[in-house]
């Protein structure tokens, strides 16, 4: 009995000082060399700003740590940029991304994020930076061909979303299934488990062109504009990021991002699109 | 320090949503309920399984051993996230298999259960494997003697030993087991989590979470209480010399 408590306990010391290593030789490079081992993402140089994102949402933010990319990790590198600051992303959950952001776990948020009213009581909001649809998407030859279709069926969202309180809204008798990402959302559909997804318009185009299997049935125009957002109160950041978005809009690095991501030109609104923030 | 207290101590939030959550918390009973009466039984299989003896049973040895070494090895969200995502697209297997919705609960719960089961069958023929190891060989040969097979002496007097062993180990699996059911909020199955963090995407309040984890207190606490006087009880068995009492 007692020898095998003895190698149970050495086991279980082996572990942890296994674990402590492994850990130490990944971490333990910028605590021993203090400020020469910091990782930053590429940008203008000076002070980084901290950016969380709920990653992966293709195309808007995607990637891995230390390489992410999409449309709003450029846009928001861009802006960076014209600030004179260095944009560093922290991947994070979605329905927590505002209260994090409240509670000052970083600076801003591009998180492909619609301007809502409900949000606005928590965070500031910038100029909308996208103009967004919701769209539903079905698996090829469905017999759903919009929104209505769906009611009564198994739906798919992704936890948090605008999808999500269109979903409620309209389909009262549907069975709606929060993911918590939306890619599982998707492989929900794919796998024939739910009947359709209430998603953002380029995250259903997306999931179209690379995954295949999958169609648009119908886009719902919700009135939603994408925001960057910053806690409450911070107004000097907010108006950095407003003066350096239409910065970004007017040069044309705008239209240059949206078309890489998009394939299509950016509407024309976009340009002259204002928000208060409340 | 405040707004902490507002974001997750909030009480008249969880006055609000307190019904809410504890009916999702149910769900989580439910799972509970229904992956322990599986994986107990398939535990016990697997355990006697992998006791067979003989040159014959080779194999089945073998694969019942890799079988408890790679669930016991994989993450369960994993098996979670694969059994939901997997299983589905298999079409060979009739459609009212492959995506359930027996007793009317959705597919998303019967993925949940399968994936905890397999997982928990591992670990709980692992918890029976040492009590009928503990069981001192003696008796199996003195049982072998008397002319009885090797499944009779098992039934009648190998197993009915080792049981009064498990109890505090295997409740221990129970308690585990028990917050393990959180994980099928991945695959959207609306059990408290989940529905905690709708909640919280909703008003941007973690308390209903701090209640869930409140609900899971109030039922694990008791167990883990039993799981300490087993334990007193069978150490008091052992230091008395190695004879075990038959309940």
């Amino acid at each position: 009995m007692r020898k095998t408590r003895l190698t149970a306990f050495f086991a279980v010391l082996l572990l942890a000082v296994v674990s402590v290593v492994v850990i130490g030789c990944g971490g333990g490079s910028d605590s021993t060399t203090g400020g020469g081992g910091s990782e930053t993402s590429a940008g203008g140089g000076g002070e980084p700003l901290t950016v969380g994102s709920d990653i992966p949402y293709p195309p808007f933010e995607q990637g891995k740590p230390g390489s992410y990319t999409g449309f709003d990790v450029e846009l928001m590198e861009a802006i960076a940029e014209k600030i004179g600051r260095t944009a560093e992303f922290q991947d994070t959950s979605f329905e927590t991304i505002f209260r994090d952001l409240a509670q000052g776990k970083f600076e801003a948020v591009i998180s492909a994020a619609t301007i809502t009213q409900e949000r606005e009581q928590a965070v500031d909001f910038s100029n909308p930076y996208y103009l967004s649809e919701q769209a539903v998407l079905v698996k090829e030859g469905s017999d759903v061909k919009s929104l209505e279709d769906l009611e009564g069926k198994t739906v798919a969202v992704q936890q948090g979303t605008t999808g999500q309180e269109l979903a409620k809204e309209e389909l009262g008798g549907s069975e709606i299934r929060p993911y918590p990402e939306g890619p599982d959302a998707i492989n929900a559909l794919k796998a024939g488990t739910v009947e359709g997804v209430i998603i953002d318009a380029p995250v259903a185009q997306n999931a179209v062109e690379k995954s295949g299997g999958v169609e648009i049935a119908e886009k719902v125009s919700t009135n939603e504009d994408y925001g960057i957002a910053v806690a409450q109160g911070e107004t000097e950041l907010l108006k950095e990021i407003n003066d350096a978005l239409q910065e970004v809009k007017d040069d044309g690095t705008y239209t240059k991002i949206y078309k890489k991501w998009f394939h299509a030109e950016p509407p024309k609104e976009i340009f002259t699109a204002n928000h208060e923030p409340e | 320090m405040s707004e902490f207290f507002h974001q997750y101590f909030d009480f008249n939030y969880m006055g609000e949503h307190f019904w809410e959550v504890l009916e999702a918390f149910l769900q989580n009973l439910l799972i509970f309920a229904v992956v322990a009466v599986l994986a107990l039984t398939w535990g016990l299989i697997l355990a006697l399984l992998r006791q067979l003896p003989g040159k014959k049973f080779m194999p089945v040895r073998f694969f019942t051993i890799a079988y408890i070494d790679l669930f016991r090895a994989i993450p369960i969200l994993i098996v979670i996230l694969l059994i939901s995502g997997g299983i589905p697209f298999l079409e060979f297997i009739p459609k009212e298999i492959r995506i359930p919705h027996w007793f009317g609960k959705p597919d998303p719960f019967w993925y949940g259960t399968a994936a905890l089961m397999l997982v928990y069958g591992a670990f709980t023929a692992e918890v029976y494997r040492a009590g009928i190891e503990a069981v001192p060989g003696g008796q199996m040969e003195a049982a072998r003697s008397l002319g009885m097979s090797h499944w009779q002496a098992m039934r009648h007097v190998v197993v009915p030993q080792a049981v009064t062993l498990i109890p505090a180990p295997m409740l221990n699996e129970m308690i585990s087991l028990l917050k393990d059911s959180t994980l099928v909020s991945v695959i959207a199955f609306a059990e408290s989590v989940l529905i905690s963090r709708e909640l919280l995407a909703e008003s941007f309040n973690s308390s209903a979470l701090l209640l869930t984890g409140f609900f899971f207190i109030v039922i694990i606490l008791p167990l883990a209480r039993i799981v300490d006087k087993l334990i007193a009880r069978n150490q008091g068995k052992i230091t008395r010399g190695s004879h075990i009492e038959v309940a």
